[in-house]
């Protein structure tokens, strides 16, 4: 494992994950030691900001909340695109503006059309 | 630190960018217009400008290149007519298909040409990424196209089917581009060739083999070879009809186009590909004509069948010689021709819900629909490789190259296997000329429709004109020679 | 040290999320452990010194895909999320395995012995500029080419996911 090393930055990413899942799993671990545990049926129900429930939480969800999340993929993909391409956009100029500028025109084609076709209606 | 604009040459990416701005254009006409059969022309329009765009730069004597990423040389450009010709026939089927069937709509024309531009980037690629990027957005296209028939649970079927299994084949081929990428440091076709000429001792690279292995395997898949034909059958019948015309043909040529680059470019040096490749050729040879001969549904034995055929084309590949090039680049024309007529005549006699491709609904159809047998006669007779019709002129150039390339074997293995196909493609010859016509009450024949029909008779035409006098397809199929 | 402890700290969290995937006998669950086995490999990733490889991992495969996929399963039919009983497995298991195993071999058997050629330059320092000037350098015809397949991957998503049928005539 010669090849491996951590970098500096990254150590107090780590510091933070370990404290982070340390913090919440000890507390939960110490707690049941002073918690009382007296469960009835109100307690056990699913907690609703203080409303009873009305629904079972496990319904069919639509599908357009699908339709929203690959409209988000396809977005944060290339969002990511931009985020490199914009540290080097000083050094390329018009060059770089003309292919982002193609990259972007693509995707609005298609994010014109699935706006155009309903995609992004709640109701109909 | 200077960064150097790099040299653009559009050349190369002419026939590419003609078909995805005519995608593009088509998907947003599909917001305006309501009659959805005029995108459908106005793909055609694409395709036809495509083509002579394609005529236009074979004439050139350099070929164009894109930062040695793509390349516009003779077999490309081949290829891409190749490409065009399925597209064409396809949409023309789609133009009657889909109204009959309630599906006419927009996006099935942008999708499929989408499909067309990935054909045409994986065999102008000569980088394993524009390749990969190439059959990926080939195989979306393709997996939204099988499911296109929504009312129809086997179209949503082949759609998943194709997808799951096609996800799974993309992995392994993008796995054997990384351990090839680990083994030469390089994902371009000619530098990896470079590498392995400039280092010999590693010619046997475990990791490299290893990676050409799974590159195969990808391959394989999408070429439909046994043992990765799995998938074939169920995605053929469950897809509407005219989509299986397409990607029967369509995505076949192009996991060749590519196979055939990256084994003659990269891994020329290395010839322990031809065992398994042949072996693959048998194999897939044998095992769908074998399979094809118990169908009693005909689209489901023009699937086993197309598996038969990508056998008979892998032998084109194992000498891995121009005159195997030359022959797989000819067979797969004729293939185009042939195979997508014979779908258009199905599509034309099928009834709803897959009725109506069973082999008894072609009893006795010469005295009821005596042209359209006739034209099926020319499309059977084609693909079983009976002269004067085109497909023989395939198999010969495909089995002759393996002959000169040392592999008659081969060719004594693919001739048995014409003699085997014979049979079920006879069978249905058969029906039609042999049998008397079964109760007129059960099939209904939807009135015939215009493009369909234009569709048949041009493949038939072409299955017999190019059959008889073959040297202009010869002519322009030995300008995609390399190698 | 510190870093072999890491490793095999992501190790366990790629190897056992995957194992978690394909034996949970509830589908949610798996989507759950496959978040997971992300998690490591882009800890992998950070260990590779490929730090904005590993922030993609964390944005697009968690933040997207996994989200994504939870979605899929909350609007298939209620039984996929419900069920506890229901097993992964099907008759096809034993010829599963054998296949599984006998690649899983073979790819050992070549990878450990292989002397990995190793790179003596150091590893890149600002990866993400390298990579902005590759996308639009010599890598441009796959930067365009990637918006052409998300494009076709959004148009079929619309089209297959479009509630109703397509638009029938409304004559007759």
């Amino acid at each position: 494992m010669s090849g491996l090393y951590l970098p500096k930055e990254y150590l107090a990413i780590l510091l933070f994950i370990v404290l982070g899942v340390g913090f919440g799993v000890v507390t939960l671990w110490i707690g049941q030691f002073f918690r009382m545990k007296r469960p009835y049926f109100e307690k056990l129900v699913a907690y609703e900001s203080g409303n009873p429930p009305t629904d079972e939480p496990r319904m069919r969800f639509s599908v357009k909340f699908y339709l929203i999340a690959i409209l988000f993929i396809v977005f944060d993909v290339e969002a990511i695109y931009l985020y490199s391409w914009a540290l080097v956009y000083d050094k390329l100029g018009m060059f770089a503006l003309v292919e982002m500028f193609i990259f972007i025109a693509l995707l609005l084609v298609g994010y014109f059309y699935g706006w155009k076709k309903g995609a992004l209606q709640w109701e109909k | 630190m200077p960064i150097i604009i790099p040299t653009l040459d559009f050349a190369a990416l002419i026939p590419i960018l003609a078909i995805i701005t005519t995608g593009l254009v088509v998907l947003l006409l599909d917001i305006y217009v309501e009659d959805k059969a005029v995108l459908g022309y106005v793909s055609l329009i694409g395709l036809l400008a495509t083509a002579i765009a394609c005529f236009g730069l074979l004439t050139q004597t350099v070929a164009p290149t894109f930062q040695n990423m793509l390349v516009s040389d003779g077999y490309s450009l081949v290829l891409d007519l190749i490409f065009v010709v399925t597209a064409t026939l396809s949409i023309m089927i789609a133009l009657s298909y889909l109204p009959a069937r309630d599906m006419q709509s927009g996006e099935y024309y942008a999708l499929l040409l989408f499909a067309t531009s990935g054909m045409m980037l994986m065999g102008a690629a000569t980088d394993l990424i524009v390749v990969f990027l190439g059959l990926e957005i080939m195989s979306i296209a393709l997996y939204v196209l099988a499911a296109f028939n929504r009312r129809q649970l086997g179209s949503g079927e082949a759609g998943l089917k194709y997808f799951v299994l096609g996800a799974f084949a993309s992995a392994f081929f993008l796995y054997g581009v990384a351990l090839t990428y680990g083994a030469t440091g390089s994902t371009n076709l000619q530098t990896i060739a470079m590498w392995f000429s400039a280092n010999p001792a590693y010619a046997h690279n475990p990791i490299a083999m290893v990676g050409l292995a799974l590159l195969l395997i990808g391959f394989a898949f999408k070429i439909a070879a046994v043992p990765f034909q799995w998938w074939t059958p169920d995605v053929y019948h469950g897809a509407p009809t005219s989509v299986t015309a397409f990607m029967s043909v369509g995505a076949k040529a192009a996991g060749f186009a590519a196979l055939v680059r990256l084994l003659l470019v990269s891994f020329g040096a290395i010839p322990d590909w031809r065992w398994v490749i042949s072996w693959l050729a048998v194999l897939t040879m044998t095992g769908g004509n074998i399979v094809a001969l118990a169908q009693k549904d005909v689209k489901r034995m023009l699937a086993y069948s197309s598996i038969a055929h990508a056998g008979y084309i892998l032998v084109g590949v194992v000498p891995g010689t121009p005159d195997g090039v030359k022959g797989i680049l000819f067979y797969l024309m004729s293939y185009a021709f042939m195979n997508i007529g014979a779908f258009a005549v199905i599509a034309l006699l099928e009834q709803r819900d897959q009725i109506g491709s069973s082999i008894e609904s072609y009893m006795g159809l010469s005295s009821r629909k005596p042209l359209l047998a006739l034209m099926m006669l020319f499309f059977m007779f084609s693909l079983t490789g009976i002269p004067p019709f085109i497909g023989f002129w395939g198999k010969w150039y495909v089995f002759w190259a393996a002959v000169k390339g040392g592999a008659s074997w081969l060719a004594i293995v693919g001739m048995i296997n014409s003699v085997i196909s014979a049979f079920y493609y006879l069978s249905v010859v058969v029906q039609m000329y042999m049998r008397s016509p079964t109760e007129p009450s059960e099939l209904e024949f939807a009135p015939l429709s215009l493009p369909v029909t234009l569709t048949i008779a041009l493949a038939g035409a072409v299955t017999l004109l190019l059959g008889l006098w073959p040297t202009p397809l010869i002519k322009l199929t030995a300008l995609g020679i390399f190698g | 040290m510190i870093i072999q402890a890491i490793f095999i700290v992501m190790t366990l969290c790629t190897l056992g999320g995957a194992v978690g995937v394909v034996s949970s006998r509830n589908l949610f669950h798996s989507a759950l452990y496959l978040i997971l086995s992300f998690f490591g490999v882009a800890g992998y990733y950070v260990l590779l010194s490929a730090g904005f490889l590993a922030v993609i991992q964390l944005m697009v495969y968690i933040g997207a895909i996994a989200i994504l996929i939870l979605f899929a399963i909350m609007f298939s039919r209620e039984s996929a999320m419900n069920s506890a009983k229901e097993s992964q497995a099907n008759r096809q298991r034993w010829l599963g395995l054998p296949v599984a195993m006998g690649l899983f071999i073979s790819l050992i058997a070549v990878i450990i012995p292989v002397n990995w050629p190793i790179q003596q330059t150091a590893p890149t320092t600002d990866m993400v500029r390298d990579l902005g000037v590759a996308f639009l350098t010599s890598y441009l015809i796959p930067f365009e080419v990637v918006s052409v397949l998300l494009s076709v991957a959004l148009i079929g998503a619309v089209m297959l996911a479009r509630e109703e049928n397509p638009p029938v005539k409304e004559t007759k």
